[in-house]
């Protein structure tokens, strides 16, 4: 059992469990509220609740006071749900967020193709009106056998919309990535809950852009950056992409192509471990230290975006910081396989993002 | 028609009445209106940029603090008709009350003052307003704090006079030369000092143990203030992570003024929390958690992962860290032994632990308990028993910049007392540790000039060079000293105890 919170401003709307606190569920679901202590003392998530009603559980009667309750306020961090609901929160409305309603879909698998020994392309057929997303969203993949659905970005730009492309890493042992490399055939249909996620291109910030990708973790990008450049985009796109070999380079064609047509963009890419056979003579290093070397180490005055392997995300924040290229300038899509999230890093509330 | 005023949201109504009242001076330049916030080499390009870590007005700010105190003083009024002093696990417990009464409040006295000063002090309106807001809080707790205990005055000895031995008692310059240093600093490192390293990093250290120390001893007075307060803590948080994060982004020039800071008050404030340790592992009779495992918690586990993201701006953990962890397994004891030596001249009471305790500290902290302090305790339990209760006879020499007592031992010799010389100006200064004396060779003018008590004891300035004239002087009699059992809290309590037909407990 399951109910639906809707937070104002940004018309974001999520699923909470029967049992699980408001506040577990928002930052689960990539939406961040405000919060310190997490165990209703403190009362700095403190929300409107302006529809719907929540159980307060062990929220403090100093965090949350009587004349509060009797408001409509209550602490996320504490907060269950007994309806659906909507909650007001203190955080920013994003301008350039689009928020596109999420519907169910059904796509049929008109192309499958290896784009590196370990990626396969797989392009799914969505009839009539196809869907709507912004650069940088993702679907939720209903994977035939596999209960829970799987999260891929969205690797074609939104005006393609009647054939989305999905690049999907096999995960060895897991189990939707076996399916989908090893069992999945053209005609197949497949079941998709989308557009989700909020990592998407500040347009109207004016600063120029830097993209960090690493692995399979082009596909936003990608997305990005031909939205970008179908729309006329003159400001400067920098795209470094670093990828472990030759083989699992994907994409340079494409990229290096648009790099010739379009002054504006620049196209980097780093070989972490070329393989004794690669004939490689670029950069052999990782995607931050070829972001460092290309940028001088200064990547103030940008926005950067990031997309890639845990590792590499942590890596790349460090350095745009040392680079100083603060907090409110960068964005990204965390993404965690399930062996990822079963050990995650101990983080303090310094950062609301990373 | 004019249209119907719309309401202001949150932010709006924020914005108006915080930074919207704020202007530019003209007749008056800004470095003279602000005439503190840049000595101290902080460079700010743009103080707009300060994130106002919470929105809160003035209107709102009335409203909820005044239904809190409602709720806090209906609860106080019923603790106390109630007589719920007996309510305690023991009378020891009153000790760690009594230590945080003489100690603690008094600082968040001197932190509603740090934070008028800062309130004043910063040219950005936004760090102006969320400084003012706490001081008024700062106010709050203080008097909460004195009202929550001014029950316990009624009946145990040590709360009286609180504000004079705040002002005169050797021990208590310990939490007050803290807030001193801070606020003869200047603004930026007042804030460093006490939002970020006092209350951010080290405030669950601080007040976890002692509101749920008070929780588990049956103390609901001390409780409930606590809660009330942590309900404000929020704010002083967030208040003291944007205040490094504003400072760091702001000028890259800014990161070793503040890694200096972070180690200084790293240090003074872990110094510090050795008493609130002493008390945890001590002074409650009924045990929440030692202090060894509060610091692997909120130390090396949440404080570490703290400093890990801090190391994104360049910030490296504080210096003498891991000295601060080594001493884990010996801090509260050293200084256990050291106010059990010293209790004839505080306003406190000290006792041996009892058999059941020293099992309960071999079981936290293993061989180096069972090899050095058990065998002390016992060597004085037995002196005790032969009605020879050991006292100095003299105050202890303290650390020229902590102000604690040289009892410390080397971070690698527990049984090597720890004492370290500056020489500045012909003169020689003695600190406890290395983190102690790095601070004073940083700024020696400023410390050179500390007031020390001891020594000022001995040079008669307080009352005569004696022990006996001192404790005249600061008006504490013999009756409110020295050793738990025996003295008038003890016999009270057991009174208490007969009455109600519960068992009275055994002396040690």
């Amino acid at each position: 059992m399951s109910y639906q919170a809707t937070i104002e401003p940004l018309g974001e709307t999520i699923e909470v469990e029967d049992d699980q606190k408001l506040l577990d569920a928002a930052l689960r679901a990539g939406v961040w509220l405000p919060y310190a202590c997490n165990h209703g003392v403190c009362g700095t998530c403190k929300v409107d609740v302006l529809e719907g009603e929540v159980e307060h559980n062990e929220a403090s009667s100093f965090a949350l006071m009587d004349i509060e309750r009797d408001e409509g306020k209550t602490l996320a961090c504490c907060a269950t749900l007994v309806s659906d609901i909507v909650i007001e929160a203190d955080i920013e409305e994003e301008e350039d967020a689009q928020h596109l309603p999420v519907g169910d879909y059904t796509g049929k698998v008109v192309r499958i193709e290896d784009l590196t020994p370990t990626v396969k392309g797989i392009w799914l057929e969505v009839p009539g009106d196809g869907i709507e997303f912004q650069a940088g969203q993702y679907l939720n993949l209903n994977v035939p056998g596999v209960e829970i659905p799987r999260a891929f970005s969205l690797a074609n730009p939104p005006s393609e919309k009647n054939v989305i492309e999905l690049n999907v890493r096999h995960v060895p042992d897991g189990q939707a990535t076996t399916y989908l490399h090893e069992q999945l055939k053209m005609g197949d249909e497949l079941g998709f809950t989308a557009p989700l996620g909020r990592f998407f291109v500040r347009k109207s910030a004016p600063e120029p852009m830097i993209f960090l990708a690493g692995g399979s973790g082009l596909s936003s990008p990608k997305s990005m950056i031909l939205d970008l450049l179908e729309n006329g985009e003159e400001r400067a796109i920098t795209l470094v992409y670093g990828a472990r070999n030759q083989a699992e380079l994907y994409y340079f064609d494409l990229f290096s192509k648009l790099a010739r047509q379009h002054a504006n963009f620049h196209y980097l890419t780093a070989l972490s471990e070329p393989a004794d056979t690669d004939d490689w003579d670029g950069p052999r290093c990782f995607v931050h230290e070829l972001a460092e070397e290309h940028f001088g180490k200064r990547f103030e005055g940008h926005k950067a975006y990031l997309c890639g392997p845990p590792p590499m995300i942590d890596s790349s924040i460090t350095s745009l910081m040392r680079g100083r290229l603060f907090e409110e300038h960068i964005f990204m899509e965390n993404f965690f396989t399930a062996a990822d999230s079963a050990k995650p890093a101990r983080r303090s509330a310094l950062f609301k993002k990373f | 028609m004019a249209a119907k005023p719309r309401r202001l949201n949150l932010t709006q109504k924020y914005q108006l009445m915080t930074r919207g009242l704020d202007w530019e001076t003209t007749y008056q330049s800004m470095d003279d209106v602000f005439p503190y916030d840049k000595y101290e080499g902080i460079k700010i390009k743009d103080w707009d940029k300060w994130q106002d870590p919470f929105r809160l007005t003035m209107d709102a700010y009335w409203k909820y603090q005044a239904e809190k105190e409602r709720k806090l003083y209906a609860i106080l009024d019923g603790f106390a008709q109630n007589n719920s002093q007996l309510n305690i696990s023991d009378a020891r417990y009153m000790n760690a009350v009594k230590i945080w009464m003489q100690g603690v409040t008094p600082l968040e006295y001197a932190a509603f003052r740090g934070f008028a000063m800062l309130g004043r002090g910063f040219r950005g309106a936004g760090a102006r307003v969320a400084c003012q807001f706490q001081s008024i809080d700062e106010m709050r707790h203080y008097q909460t704090q004195m009202h929550a205990f001014s029950h316990y005055n009624k009946y145990f000895n040590g709360f009286r006079q609180f504000a004079r031995i705040r002002d005169r008692a050797w021990y208590l310059s310990i939490p007050k030369s803290y807030f001193e240093d801070a606020v003869t600093a200047g603004p930026f490192e007042l804030i460093t000092a006490i939002s970020f390293s006092f209350e951010y990093v080290l405030t669950n250290l601080l007040f976890m143990p002692f509101v749920s120390g008070a929780a588990y001893n049956g103390d609901m007075a001390t409780t409930t203030f606590g809660f009330s307060a942590q309900s404000d803590e929020s704010r002083h948080m967030t208040l003291g992570l944007e205040v490094i994060k504003f400072m760091l982004e702001q000028d890259e020039g800014n990161l070793p003024i503040v890694q200096q800071w972070l180690d200084k008050w790293f240090w003074r404030g872990y110094r510090l929390l050795g008493l609130v340790g002493t008390m945890m592992d001590y002074m409650l009779p009924k045990k929440v958690m030692s202090w060894r495992q509060a610091w692997e918690i909120y130390w090396e586990e949440s404080g570490m992962a703290l400093f890990n993201d801090l190391a994104r701006y360049g910030l490296r953990p504080p210096k003498y860290h891991e000295v601060a962890t080594k001493e884990k397994y010996r801090i509260t004891h050293e200084f256990w032994c050291t106010i059990y030596q010293f209790s004839h001249a505080t306003a406190l009471y000290t006792w041996i632990p009892t058999e059941e305790e020293l099992d309960w500290f071999s079981a936290e902290y293993g061989e180096l308990f069972d090899t050095v302090y058990r065998p002390r305790y016992e060597y004085w339990a037995e002196l005790d028993r032969k009605g020879e209760r050991f006292f100095q006879k003299r105050l202890p020499v303290v650390c020229n910049v902590c102000q604690i007592p040289i009892f410390h031992t080397m971070p690698d010799d527990p049984l090597m007392n720890c004492c370290l010389v500056s020489e500045y100006k012909g003169t020689k200064h003695q600190m406890c540790s290395q983190g102690c004396k790095d601070i004073f060779d940083h700024e020696p003018e400023k410390y050179c000039q500390a007031y020390i008590p001891p020594q000022q004891i001995y040079q008669g300035n307080c009352g005569g060079a004696t022990l006996e004239a001192y404790k005249e002087w600061l008006h504490i009699k013999d009756e409110e000293t020295g050793e738990y059992y025996g003295s008038e809290d003890h016999i009270m309590w057991e009174g208490w105890k007969a009455q109600s037909g519960k068992p009275a407990d055994a002396p040690a």
